[in-house]
């Protein structure tokens, strides 16, 4: 700081000169302002010195001075006035001084609203300014400006109907006044995978349902020199009879008639379309349904990935200009905790209360840290092997589900291939028509969903115990947060691991065969089919599941906490909406949806429309049944939270898809890739009727001599970001290393202005000979 | 609205459009809004005067911590009263479409409790102790502890208050501002 004091030094030298000139010469020099400044010096309380600083008044002018500095304006003298409740009339430009043309008092009026003035002076301002003579512009520059009002307006005018067509804002607000903005961002979060799959649904419509409905396909014969061709087995196919029961059971297992309709993958045809458009002069077209097939589903991958990344990259920026955010830990509780569209009085209660605990929680984990330091190595080593122990079971809890799905598919497969058996012998010697449902029937259906009730209902209880346990282990409550969702996150994909690998085992024994001359019905005639009816039915296992646990447990529940006075009955009605639960209900949803729509195309749609009803669900369960959880939810952290565990369901829903389409060979009965080894040699097939350029380019994209350099470029860009990045964080640093010496230098110039003015005091009233009293009140206030 | 739109003429919406972050439909349903607080006063004079107490029966600002501060800066009289023209103004800051800066400036001024344009240690004491509401109370240590980790958090040249350039820095950094500093209409 030695520098620092010479150079302060040097400026109390200039002080005194200037006191000793006289005021007159820097009055002459700097009138308005300054003359203010001067008086308010002689007037001045040493003590609020500080108040008078320009950077303590900037407030009241930054916005102008911002939107000045945009349209290059001249430098004005309003940020010198001091007055802080008249500044806004002198902040009005000096019209005189120099003309602005059209534009640019347009662009000012629209400046305005940003200032912090009210609304009679902005009126004031205004009129001042659409008033004052301006320059007319002329020619092309007069055509740019209308052009920018006219898009100007078109923005306001779409933004208002975008905003009228918004889909459920009012429940939107009804939830965010009673539970705030984290809890808004999950619904918001759950309308967002709503669009997405509405989206991918109207794909799935204009390219397969569409042209698979309205097209007629050519019949061809069976040649029965080739019975096992692929228009033999599939006419076979085609032509035996389903299985024939209750219309109810097969809409909600996907069988029987079901099973041939354009739900599932089976009745895609294998054919290239051809049609006349007799408007176009007789236009033969073509429209190739296995290309479509295979490129629908692409597209779909490639649109969920993006809005994925474009969304998770939004909040990871905001999370990398945040990085220094856990630094403002405090700052951001303070100033940012109150919800201020809470309209409601107990949930005002009850955000007082979380912010209570929040605080409350931060003060003690920062206690918590310092304890955990002066630990003592014993107890750390308890806690290390609580935490072991604890892991090990949550592993044969896993372990041990997984177990459990095994069984129950092995068992229900079992059981039904039995009884079908038994269901044939019986049929062979006495036709029975069903019409009811029978007992047996009914176990049938038990049997076959005995897997998926198994899944839903492990995914009900599992996490209940996990979220009991971790209460033991001691972590830091955001890590509880992460910990329970991705132990929760585990087990539900492990869960589907075993029931995928178990479909996988059954078709790679049972998957390929002729329906020729198949009398087998163990044997699957379409096994793509098949592993579509199973996602089909998970999903609406999953979806009544939701329904009944909110409408026939919770609400009960939430009824009974409502209107008993006994504690024990209380505490367990009483729910609290926690969010990562219901974040992962939706993310598993769309997981199921991803894997299953290559075989079954309508998935997307069913999910949209579950989308649609999971919201009214969820509100239901928010708004009725749950009170406002004592946790505060941040809205951008949750967002993230919300995006990364999508990003990872996607990626392991399409990992599966991904090989069935690459290695297993497609069945030869149905389906738009009969006869081919695999779905992907469709593709190459494909690729090599394309012209022998663009075969060329896409090989060379494909070889070393592309990719090497591609790579080396890419690499230089990194590594050019990284070094941007690193050297902005460095001067980050040291400009806010300047700023706290710049304060400190303020301070210190403050500390001999003040003295200085109260020598100058001293001697003003030595010189005008006040009376002692007066003296004697000034005295004490200098020494104050 | 056809009766709404009677209270105002085309100059005036013009205006309020212009100067606001609403648009005219939206200007119109704010009058509604502020005319459902007081219909007998409102009616009479779209532009009346209406005393703190009765803004405050807004169901946004009746639960809010800071609800008088609210006023206090929005009112053109500084005593809280506020007129149509004040509470437009209020609800176009708090509106979605408001930039941050603009968010920034007039949270900074409902937070500076004694209007010194400094927040200073009492004025985060008092910031503390309103949002944890009138029932509940942290000890005095406690509320000491969070106003220095505060004040190490942000202020920067160690003066010991929060001046506006420093309040503004730590609000770029706040995501969550926005969306918690919002009313919708």
């Amino acid at each position: 700081m030695s520098g620092g004091n010479s150079k302060n030094k040097a400026k109390s030298k200039r002080h005194e000169g200037w006191e000793e000139a006289g005021g007159e010469f820097y009055q002459e020099l700097y009138p308005g302002g300054e003359q203010e400044l001067f008086d308010n010096l002689q007037r001045a309380d040493a003590a609020k010195l500080a108040t008078l600083l320009p950077s303590k008044q900037a407030r009241n002018t930054t916005t102008v001075k911002r939107a000045r500095s945009q349209t290059d304006r001249r430098q004005s003298t309003f940020a010198r006035t001091m007055q802080s409740r008249d500044i806004h009339l002198s902040m009005l430009p000096d019209l005189s001084e120099n003309l602005s043309n059209e534009e640019r008092s347009w662009e000012e009026i629209m400046q305005i609203k940003a200032l912090p003035v009210p609304m009679s002076q902005k009126i004031e301002l205004k009129a001042r300014l659409q008033n004052a003579t301006k320059l007319r512009l002329q020619g092309f520059e007069q055509l740019h400006w209308r052009q920018r009002k006219v898009w100007h307006r078109f923005r306001i005018g779409c933004t208002e109907t975008f905003s009228k067509l918004e889909l459920w804002q009012t429940p939107m607000r009804e939830i965010e006044g009673k539970f705030g903005t984290g809890v808004v961002s999950y619904f918001l979060f759950l309308r967002w995978l709503f669009l997405l799959n509405f989206t991918i649904s109207i794909l799935v419509i204009v390219f397969l349902i569409l042209p698979k409905t309205l097209l007629t396909e050519r019949v061809y014969e069976c040649d029965e020199t080739e019975a096992n061709s692929t228009v033999c087995c599939s006419i076979a196919y085609f032509e035996k009879n389903t299985t024939n029961s209750n219309i109810f059971l097969d809409v909600i297992q996907g069988t029987g008639w079901m099973e041939r309709t354009i739900l599932f993958y089976g009745v895609y045809t294998d054919q290239i379309y051809t049609y006349y458009v007799n408007s176009l002069y007789h236009t033969k077209l073509f429209y190739n349904m296995p290309m479509a097939y295979i490129l629908v589903p692409i597209s779909w991958t490639l649109l969920s990935l993006i809005a994925i990344v474009k969304t998770a990259a939004r909040g990871f920026k905001q999370k990398l200009i945040e990085s220094e955010g856990q630094f403002y830990k405090y700052c951001n509780l303070v100033f940012g905790g109150w919800d201020f569209c809470i309209h409601n009085d107990r949930s005002a209660r009850i955000k007082h209360q979380a912010l209570y605990n929040e605080i409350k929680g931060c003060i003690e984990e920062e206690r918590f840290k310092e304890e955990k330091q002066s630990r003592s190595r014993e107890s750390q080593i308890l806690m290390h092997l609580k935490r072991l122990f604890i892991n090990l079971i949550v592993f044969v809890i896993l372990i041990a589900s997984g177990f459990l799905i095994y069984v129950a598919f092995n068992f229900s497969t079992e059981r039904l291939n039995e009884s079908i058996g038994s269901n044939e012998n019986r049929t062979r010697t006495m036709p029975i028509v069903y019409t009811t449902m029978s007992f047996n029937q009914l176990e049938n259906v038990l049997m076959e969903f005995l897997p998926f009730i198994c899944i839903v209902v492990l995914n009900l209880i599992i996490p209940e115990i996990f979220s009991y346990m971790i209460r033991y282990e001691g972590y830091m409550p955001p890590h509880v947060i992460i910990i329970t969702l991705l132990r929760t996150v585990l087990l539900r994909l492990s869960s589907l691991g075993v029931l995928l690998s178990q479909i996988y085992l059954y078709i790679s024994t049972n998957g390929i065969v002729c329906a020729k001359h198949n009398t087998d019905t163990t044997k699957l005639e379409c096994w793509e089919t098949y592993v579509g009816q199973q996602f089909y039915k998970l999903i609406l296992t999953d979806f009544a599941v939701q329904f009944v646990t909110t409408f026939l447990i919770n609400l009960p529940r939430a009824f009974m906490a409502r209107h008993t006075r006994s504690r024990c009955l209380k505490m367990f009605g009483e729910q609290e909406f926690y969010l990562p639960k219901h974040v992962l209900d939706i993310v598993y949803v769309q997981t199921i949806i991803w894997m299953g729509s290559f075989f079954c195309p309508f998935l997307p749609i069913i999910g949209s429309m579950f989308y649609f009803m999971i919201f009214y669900i969820k509100k239901f369960t928010c708004l009725v049944n749950c009170t406002p959880s004592p946790v505060v939810y941040k809205a951008s952290k949750s967002k993230s939270l919300f995006m990364s565990v999508l990003l990872l369901g996607f990626v392991i829903s399409i990992l599966p898809v991904a090989y069935s389409v690459a290695e297993i060979l497609p069945s030869i009965n149905c389906g738009p890739y009969r006869g081919y080894t695999t779905v992907w040699e469709f593709v190459i097939q494909t690729f090599n009727n394309f012209p022998s350029v663009i075969r060329e380019v896409i090989f060379l994209l494909s070889t070393a001599t592309f990719a090497v350099p591609a790579f080396a470029v890419t690499l230089f860009f990194l590594y050019y970001y990284w070094a941007v990045a690193t050297a902005n964080r460095h001067m980050v640093a040291v400009l806010k290393n300047q700023l706290v010496l710049e304060g400190h230098d303020k301070q210190f110039l403050l500390n001999r202005l003040s003295a200085f003015i109260r020598q100058h005091q001293k001697r003003c009233d030595r010189r005008n000979r006040p009376s002692f009293a007066d003296d004697d009140s000034s005295i004490r206030q200098s020494s104050r | 609205m056809g009766q709404g739109k009677s209270q105002f003429t085309e100059e005036e919406l013009q205006d309020y459009e212009d100067l606001t972050y609403f648009t005219k439909k939206e200007v119109l349903y704010a009058h509604q809004k502020f005319k459902a607080l007081a219909p007998e006063k409102v009616g009479h004079n779209k532009n009346a005067k209406l005393p703190m107490a009765k803004v405050l029966t807004y169901p946004e600002l009746k639960v809010n911590p800071f609800k008088d501060r609210i006023c206090k800066v929005f009112s053109s009289s500084n005593d809280g009263d506020c007129t149509f023209e004040d509470f437009l103004d209020m609800m176009s800051v708090f509106s979605e479409m408001a930039p941050k800066a603009v968010k920034a400036e007039h949270a900074f001024r409902i937070f500076d409790f004694d209007g010194d344009d400094m927040i200073g240690v009492s004025d985060l004491r008092e910031v503390i102790q309103r949002l944890c509401g009138p029932e509940l109370k942290l000890s005095d240590s406690e509320i000491q502890q969070l106003v220095q980790n505060v004040l190490e958090e942000a202020d920067l040249d160690d003066d010991g208050a929060l001046s506006f350039a420093e309040f503004e820095h730590i609000i770029d950094k706040s995501s969550d501002f926005c969306h918690a500093f919002r009313i919708r209409l």
